[in-house]
């Protein structure tokens, strides 16, 4: 079931009410969880037999993990987690692949091997309630985490269907607590909840699917070159649809979980905003980014290991992010530039640091006599400006384009075709957009840069506080009108298909 | 009361009154109402094929069986309603493959040609819309059948429930923005053309029946769409494999007991003219049925069914569809041998095939 669907709208109407009938706490939580599983039954019934071995094996693998006190049975236990959720995780979203790969291994080698095609069906949100899990799991067994004693609201928290199938990937201790108290949203959540909702809904159905989807569509779709203009919207246009129809469904599921009473952690935080990778990681999927922080690059030894190993982590990190998102390797490359400008600002800022730390040392010993020529020599542009910063800001929104381009293209040759297309490096390609698909795309983008610069250091709810109250209503009304105008769209959201 | 609360009230009010004036305007305009012919519609369709007969023909082509089949004449003719799963501006290879596949339908196909599109070569535009709602079936999730019914019950009370027509997208492609050199925007039809019912039957609006300047447009339409085709000749070894293909999926379904027919939709005036010089009829329409040794009925080779004009040169209006249906079924008995209980000839059904508030 997709948020911008009448099934859901239904759905949705009814579960408030139940939720918010005089039922004792309990009843209550099996509501919220039989309609979890219903939510996500409305896609493929047989693929939540995998959600619940997924639920039913790390609950008692976790309580087994806490209680053995000796190393190596708790290795063991662990290594049962990890191997059913990654094998579940690997055969449903890799298999395709690694078979694809060995066939070309072979196929390299001079060894003629031919594969049945396997007909794997993705289940709907594997890789997220697969984290999910992981998380809890990995936290007990690193004594983070006490394993919850109630298998309710351990299955409510893996199968709230907020999250469920596109995240924010939440940790326990996000949610878990949350359902040891009875949860009922008070008006001001309630108000404020739909209001995420519908802002949710008019970034994925409107702006999304309405205004960009069908130009990032024509360009990443034909087989031969486009002018630089058509490349360059074309890309724009993806770039602007994934962040509103990713932060669309982050921003609906928290709206919906606060309507419940429910608080969900933020995803997203203005990223086009962002001054450099390391802003823009602390600002795009967050909670995936914090995952791998935490699950992933500080296991591997962080940067507790000297600088080689640092940048080492970075990109095991950074390309492993990127294969989660899709078994091609279009999304090993998108992760791998994103892990190479990663370290790339991680080295400029070390040595910017050597470099500001020495000059200030000579200018202290040099002050009387030099401090005109020091002063001569430092570049007329102050990047610590707030327009400095805003031309770092579009260069690293420039840079993220360059990396959606692998994101989005079918695959490696389209990309590099689209790429060149860009840069006027492919002659006489063709004028694909119309007037009125790039009037739209460069408005939206437009409209976004300028939405997250002035938003990069506020919030949604500062935000709201601040407007005086007929002015947020006007906002309101325009987007839901503009919603109702756009009409039914049961376009499912990118982020299921990862 | 909180501001935020006051906010929430007072978008309850300006939203309620923009859907009410909103609505209010559109049926002002006359413009009839018009079911989505989405993928759901589509599916809900293909579901019934199962129960297909001679009398209840399940119906694959573009959009001249959507308009000239009058499925309440055929009704009312009959005693049963065909199942339309026409495409419009599609081409019906897809639907026909998917059958042919499906070991469960044996029944009766009424495949409607028209040349430009049914010989449109695979991954073209009108192959690949076809193959989306092909792909689409297996796929219609529990979820999005109860969207489709919610809608269902909403969509006969709200005209502004047209995506086709009044949704914010073809409202912004319809605003005057002078167009790029070298580029097409595709085809814009006027919001009078044509409204389409639950059942998929596609029906002109009475202003299109009456008014020769939207007439007109439609012809300029069709003359944009012409200006915007290939227009080099399909290379022969193409055709060849096309018939091919076909030939395989109609025996699939003759083999499981299954019918099948070809049908030629009337066409006028330079329309007609330049189909006979793009696809002549020898080089396609001929070798289609000789290659697949499968009945057809061209409309040119009947004088009860080359008797009608077509307003904008590709369809009948809804009058013309009713008598040319009851014309057409007593031609597809004798030239099929189908068995069609045919009733005797009743009082026109074209008002059952009106859409409700007409």
């Amino acid at each position: 079931m997709v948020f911008n669907s009448y099934s859901f709208a239904l759905f949705f109407v009814l579960l408030l009410v139940l939720h918010n009938l005089p039922l004792p706490w309990k009843a209550k939580k099996i509501n919220l969880l039989l309609a979890s599983y219903l939510f996500y039954a409305l896609w493929n019934p047989p693929f939540i037999l995998l959600l619940w071995l997924s639920t039913v094996v790390d609950f008692y693998m976790a309580r087994l993990i806490a209680r053995e006190q000796r190393s190596a049975p708790r290795k063991l236990l662990l290594t049962v987690s990890l191997l059913l959720n990654l094998g579940m995780l690997s055969y449903f979203k890799y298999g395709g692949f690694l078979l694809e790969n060995f066939t070309a291994l072979l196929s390299a080698m001079g060894i003629a091997f031919q594969a049945a095609k396997p007909d794997i069906i993705l289940p709907v949100g594997i890789s997220f309630y697969t984290f999910v899990t992981l998380s809890y799991t990995l936290d007990v067994y690193r004594r983070k985490a006490e394993p919850e004693p109630s298998f309710l609201n351990f299955a409510l928290f893996v199968t709230f269907f907020p999250h469920l199938v596109a995240g924010p990937i939440v940790r326990p201790e996000d949610l878990i607590p949350q359902f040891k108290e009875p949860h009922r949203a008070t008006t001001q959540q309630m108000t404020w909840g739909l209001f995420l909702l519908s802002l949710g809904l008019f970034m994925k159905v409107v702006v999304a699917d309405t205004l960009l989807a069908d130009s990032a569509d024509t360009v990443f779709g034909v087989p031969f070159p486009v002018q630089p203009l058509d490349a360059w919207m074309g890309v724009m246009a993806f770039s602007g649809q994934i962040f509103c129809d990713f932060a669309g469904y982050s921003t609906c599921a928290i709206g919906i979980s606060l309507c419940l009473g429910f608080v969900l952690p933020d995803n997203f935080r203005y990223p086009y905003a962002a001054i450099g990778f390391s802003d823009f990681w602390r600002r795009w999927h967050i909670t995936l980014s914090t995952w791998l922080r935490d699950y992933l690059y500080i296991p591997l030894g962080g940067n507790r290991k000297g600088a080689a190993r640092t940048y080492i982590n970075l990109m095991i990190t950074m390309l492993l992010g990127g294969l989660w998102h899709g078994a091609s390797w279009n999304f090993v490359i998108w992760g791998g530039l994103h892990g190479i400008f990663l370290c790339a600002e991680r080295l400029i800022r070390d040595w910017s640091g050597k470099r500001q730390r020495s000059f200030a040392e000579q200018n202290r010993s040099d002050q009387v006599l030099s401090g005109t020529v020091a002063q001569a020599s430092m570049v007329p542009i102050s990047w610590n400006g707030r327009l400095g910063n805003f031309g770092l800001a579009l260069l690293t929104l420039f840079l993220v384009d360059i990396t959606w381009v692998f994101f989005r293209a079918p695959d490696f040759g389209s990309a590099m075709r689209i790429l060149l297309s860009m840069f006027g490096v492919i002659p006489n390609g063709a004028a694909l957009l119309t007037s009125l698909d790039i009037l739209k795309v460069s408005s939206v983008t437009v409209i976004l840069i300028a939405c997250h610069w002035a938003m990069r250091n506020s919030s949604l709810v500062k935000l709201g506080a601040r407007l005086p109250w007929w002015l947020l209503s006007l906002v309101w009304a325009v987007m839901l009108i503009l919603l109702i105008l756009t009409q039914k769209s049961s376009n499912s959201f990118i982020y299921f298909q990862f | 009361m909180t501001p935020l609360l006051k906010s929430s009230l007072l978008t309850l009010v300006l939203v309620l009154t923009f859907v009410v004036g909103w609505e209010w305007y559109w049926r002002s305009q006359n413009l009839g109402l018009s079911y989505n012919d989405d993928e759901s519609l589509w599916a809900h369709t293909r579901k019934e094929i199962y129960r297909s007969s001679p009398s209840r023909p399940v119906i694959i082509g573009s959009s001249r069986v959507k308009f000239d089949l009058d499925l309440a004449t055929w009704e009312a003719t009959t005693g049963e309603k065909p199942i339309q799963l026409a495409l419009v501006g599609t081409a019906p290879r897809p639907l026909l493959t998917d059958l042919a596949k499906d070991p469960n339908f044996k029944g009766t196909l009424i495949i409607g040609v028209t040349e430009g599109l049914f010989f449109a070569p695979d991954g073209s535009f009108p192959e690949r819309e076809a193959t989306k709602r092909v792909n689409f079936y297996p796929r219609w999730s529990l979820s999005q059948q109860i969207s489709f019914h919610i809608n269902r019950v909403l969509e006969p009370w709200l005209y502004f429930l047209d995506e086709e027509r009044l949704a914010l997208r073809p409202l912004l492609t319809n605003l005057p923005i002078p167009p790029r050199p070298g580029t097409w925007g595709g085809p814009k039809f006027p919001k009078e053309f044509s409204i389409i019912q639950f059942d998929r039957q596609d029906v002109m609006t009475d202003a299109m029946v009456a008014d020769t300047a939207i007439q007109h447009q439609v012809q300029a339409v069709w003359l944009d769409i012409g200006a915007h085709s290939p227009k080099q000749t399909m290379p022969d070894a193409m055709v060849t494999g096309i018939l091919d293909s076909v030939k395989k999926s109609v025996d699939q379904i003759r083999a499981r007991g299954g019918q099948v027919v070809f049908v030629r939709m009337p066409s006028d005036g330079p329309f007609y003219e330049a189909e006979k010089m793009s696809h002549p009829r020898e080089k396609y329409w001929d070798r289609l049925l000789a290659h697949t040794r499968t009945p057809g009925i061209y409309f040119a080779d009947y004088p009860a069914l080359s008797k009608y004009r077509c307003p904008e040169w590709s369809h009948l209006a809804p009058k013309d569809a009713v008598t040319f249906t009851q014309d057409f079924i007593p031609i597809l008995k004798q030239k099929t041998g189908w068995p069609i209980p045919i009733r005797p000839t009743q009082k026109p059904a074209l008002t059952a095939s009106l859409p409700p508030h007409q």
